[in-house]
């Protein structure tokens, strides 16, 4: 059996049970709606809602801050890695803020970017970059010593160990990086856009939860995960073709 | 060498901080910023100087403490098992590893009706929003760390005719141990942050619940006193899990702490 | 009858109650909007006591607005909740949502006003062409009151702009992003005073909303039809601590320190923002407006049903008149 048939195999039967459920009254479809609203949901959304453009506003977004984490986070990684007094200093810095609650400081963002689209690339950008910088560390900290080895034994310089060993050797786990990246971003910005009432798929979840309509609500949460698979999937192929064959 | 590579450490660290802290200062006195926004050190500092000697803080604190512990303890144990299950075989991991990935950057606190109906109005439905939220990082980093291990260790312990068990805790498990602290510390951050935003939502206590009442009264300085609480508290939670880290093989060197 | 003679009617009556009522009932809260004058009257009358001599125990959790109460209330964490708004609860209310209103909260929109960074030229709606005008959400009061005070002035090229809560607005409006912002008292009490912003309009300036219940008290079904006998002691000391309110100088002290406001800002509040008569309790006053309301902004499909109707109404106390 191959792997996304056994995936839809099983959301279909949690679907079902889901239903089930609620058909026997053990969930409150008030809390809880079930599928069959959830789907239903669907066609309304796309017409009456702007989904589209939606969609494409949040997918940006995520791909812009992602694209910034990398480009600033790559190098921090690096030299955290390279510089070992950087990397004992700061690394718990990078993870503390990893781990702080950045969504709260939106009004300060707001302040210093304004309210556009700038500032929710800005936030997304913050959230995924620890997760890159770290990610990055631990990609070339990683480097198997046998391979250093075997590359000086050969004479390799400094420019050509980091290009043919420790790059190829990190690609992994940088690709993991970028992903983790893509996540916190794309968290933080459905989280602001939800919060600042501004964006993409956010702005519109925010909407339909205060208009009380939670079947197109959820319905709306299936659109944010279509835009993370979106990202998998691009991501997917982007490893593959950076990783020799 | 140990002792100088500390001072070192903390030398860097202290140019760092008060780089940062300048720079604050600067944008704070520069009125380019409304008032409000962006208020100096030192307000900030008194304000927490306030608010640590106000015994209702603590009271705060510790319940967004252990709402982030339990959180921790059941959203990673669940990442890890979850992680282990869907890494360990190709089939599983085409299935499933995708579907976690897609599933994770989904804004959980619009679950939280969900979850208030199913644990209450209390500290419960915070712990169930944090452990939802921390899963994913843990679930995803342990994954991709079982698709990472050595396949040579693996054929290794087939020759040996080690069972599937045997196998997992004497081959997997020490490889797992790095995306295992390094999954805990991505999702000790969403963790937090899914206690505090239901804190926000809906509570009479615990971190969130403080810093949105200073925000609601436009206390600022108050506000960025609570987050650079919570800021420390995860840096804390950090640095047990630096710990317990595995070092890498630069490390195990002994030169740096 | 006079406010005391009133309040100590509603005292001496308790022991009349039956044995059963006299233990203390727990009944639980969700308020949002923290610190606002017509939110505070639970924690206020926590203080005084006057839900304990009602043989209540209250359980106060604060919320971020009035979506989250109504969510609190229909998952059943919550007995009771406060300050939750009418448009909202016709949405649910319209899908049948486990959910029911206990009495009108706030009528009018008096506690609301418009206003605009000192300097910007804009002194009144008639100047808000072309400008960017804030409310909090799509289809609150603020959304409604500020759409017909644009209306009123004549203009038709303003954009409204949903800013979410008072505090935020305000930072948004002194940094230039908004040019006019809403707010609730006292929060922009002291910039005004300071002189940073113009007041530009106010709930009061939109006659025909002054007496439509904007917020009510909501209760799940069980509070209501269970107990329904703790559900009428729960308003009544709810109307005592009105009543105190309004006698008491204490409340401000109170309201000013809940808000982080001045004694002498607490006093404008009460007095030019928050008339007593818009505090009543009773059933939701002008319901109609309301329903046409939800209808326009597309809340509700079509009006309610009767029964849909009968049974969102079983408000189980309104105070002699």
């Amino acid at each position: 059996m191959k792997g996304p048939a056994l995936l839809a195999a099983t959301v279909l039967a949690l679907g079902l049970a889901w239903q089930g459920a609620t058909a026997m009254g053990w969930l409150d479809p008030f809390t809880v709606p079930p599928p069959d609203e959830i789907l239903a949901s669907l066609p309304q959304l796309v017409t009456d809602e702007d989904l589209a453009r939606r969609f494409a506003t949040t997918f940006l977004e995520a791909f812009a801050a992602a694209l910034l984490a990398v480009a600033v986070g790559v190098p921090l990684g690096l030299l955290l890695h390279r510089s070992r007094l950087a990397g004992a200093a700061f690394e718990p810095w990078v993870a503390g803020i990893a781990a702080a609650p950045l969504v709260l400081l939106y009004p300060l963002f707001l302040v210093l970017v304004g309210r556009n689209l700038g500032t929710i690339v800005l936030m997304g950008a913050v959230a995924g970059l620890p997760a890159m910088v770290l990610k990055t560390k631990e990609g070339f900290d990683g480097t198997r010593p046998v391979l250093l080895h075997v590359a000086k034994s050969y004479g390799f310089g400094g420019r050509q160990v980091f290009w043919k060993v420790l790059l190829p050797s990190a690609v992994p786990t940088l690709a993991n990086g970028v992903r983790l990246a893509l996540v916190f971003a794309l968290i933080n910005i459905v989280g602001v856009e939800f919060l600042v009432n501004f964006g993409g798929l956010g702005q519109l979840i925010a909407d339909l939860s205060d208009r009380y309509e939670l079947a197109a609500m959820y319905g709306a949460v299936l659109f944010v995960i279509l835009v993370s698979t979106c990202f998998f999937v691009l991501t997917e192929r982007v490893e593959r073709w950076l990783r020799p064959a | 060498m140990a002792a100088a590579g500390l001072s070192r450490i903390a030398a860097v660290r202290l140019a760092a901080a008060v780089l940062l802290l300048a720079a604050w200062e600067a944008a704070s006195w520069s009125g380019l910023f409304y008032r409000g926004v962006l208020p100096s050190v030192v307000q900030i500092g008194a304000a927490l100087g306030g608010l640590l000697s106000d015994p209702a803080f603590w009271r705060h604190l510790g319940t967004t403490a252990m709402e982030v512990a339990g959180a921790l303890a059941i959203g990673g144990s669940l990442g890890i098992a979850a992680g282990v299950l869907v890494g360990g075989g190709r089939l599983a991991r085409r299935a499933y590893e995708p579907a976690l990935h897609d599933l994770a950057p989904t804004p959980k606190i619009v679950f939280l009706p969900i979850l208030i109906a199913l644990f209450g109005v209390g500290p419960s439905s915070k712990v169930a929003m944090g452990a939802l939220s921390c899963f994913f990082p843990v679930a995803l980093s342990v994954a991709s760390g079982m698709a990472l291990v050595d396949p040579v260790h693996l054929r290794v312990a087939r020759s040996f005719g080690l069972s599937r068990l045997r196998t997992l805790r004497s081959v997997h498990l020490p490889s797992l141990v790095r995306p295992m602290v390094t999954g805990l510390r991505l999702g000790l951050g969403v963790a937090v942050i899914g206690c505090l935003l239901s804190e926000i939502k809906l509570s009479n206590r615990g971190l969130g619940f403080l810093a949105i009442q200073f925000y609601g009264q436009f206390r600022i300085p108050e506000m960025y006193a609570v987050l650079i609480v919570v800021f420390a508290l995860a840096g804390f939670g950090n640095l047990l899990f630096a710990r317990i880290q595995p070092r890498g093989q630069a490390e195990s060197k002994g030169e740096t702490p | 009858m006079n406010p005391t003679r009133r309040a100590l009617a509603g005292v001496l009556a308790l022991p009349f109650l039956s044995r059963a009522s006299r233990a203390e009932d727990a009944v639980k809260v969700a308020v949002g909007q923290r610190g606002a004058w017509d939110t505070s009257v639970c924690a206020f009358g926590d203080r005084v006591g006057f839900f304990k001599e009602a043989g209540l125990a209250l359980e106060l959790l604060f919320t971020d607005g009035g979506t989250e109460t109504q969510q609190a209330v229909i998952s059943g964490g919550v007995d009771a909740g406060v300050g939750a708004g009418m448009l909202a609860i016709l949405g649910a209310a319209a899908r049948n949502a486990p959910l029911r209103i206990l009495s009108s909260n706030f009528r009018g929109a008096s506690d609301t006003f418009w206003y605009a960074k000192a300097g910007s030229g804009i002194t009144s709606f008639k100047d808000a062409g072309g400008k960017t005008v804030a409310f909090s959400t799509n289809g609150s009061s603020s959304n409604l009151v500020s759409s017909r005070l644009l209306q009123l002035a004549g203009v038709t090229t303003a954009r409204g702009v949903p800013t979410g809560n008072p505090v935020a607005t305000l930072t948004q409006v002194m940094s230039g992003q908004i040019d006019i912002g809403y707010s609730l008292p006292p929060i922009g009490f002291p910039d005004r005073e300071a002189g940073r912003l113009v007041y530009v309009g106010s709930g009061r300036d939109v006659p025909e909303f002054r007496d439509q219940t904007v917020r009510c008290l909501i209760a799940t079904p069980g509070f209501v039809e269970q107990r329904r006998e703790a559900a009428v002691r729960f308003l009544q000391a709810y109307d005592c601590t009105i009543d105190w309110m309004y006698r008491d100088d204490r409340a401000l002290d109170w309201f000013a320190e809940g808000a982080n406001a001045t004694r002498a800002q607490a006093v404008r509040a009460r007095a030019e923002f928050y008339p007593k008569e818009a505090m009543r309790l009773g059933p939701p006053a002008n319901l109609d407006l309301s329903v046409q309301q939800a209808l326009d902004l597309k809340r509700i499909p079509r009006p309610l049903t009767p029964d849909q109707q009968a049974r969102l109404l079983q408000v189980p106390w309104t105070p002699p008149a």
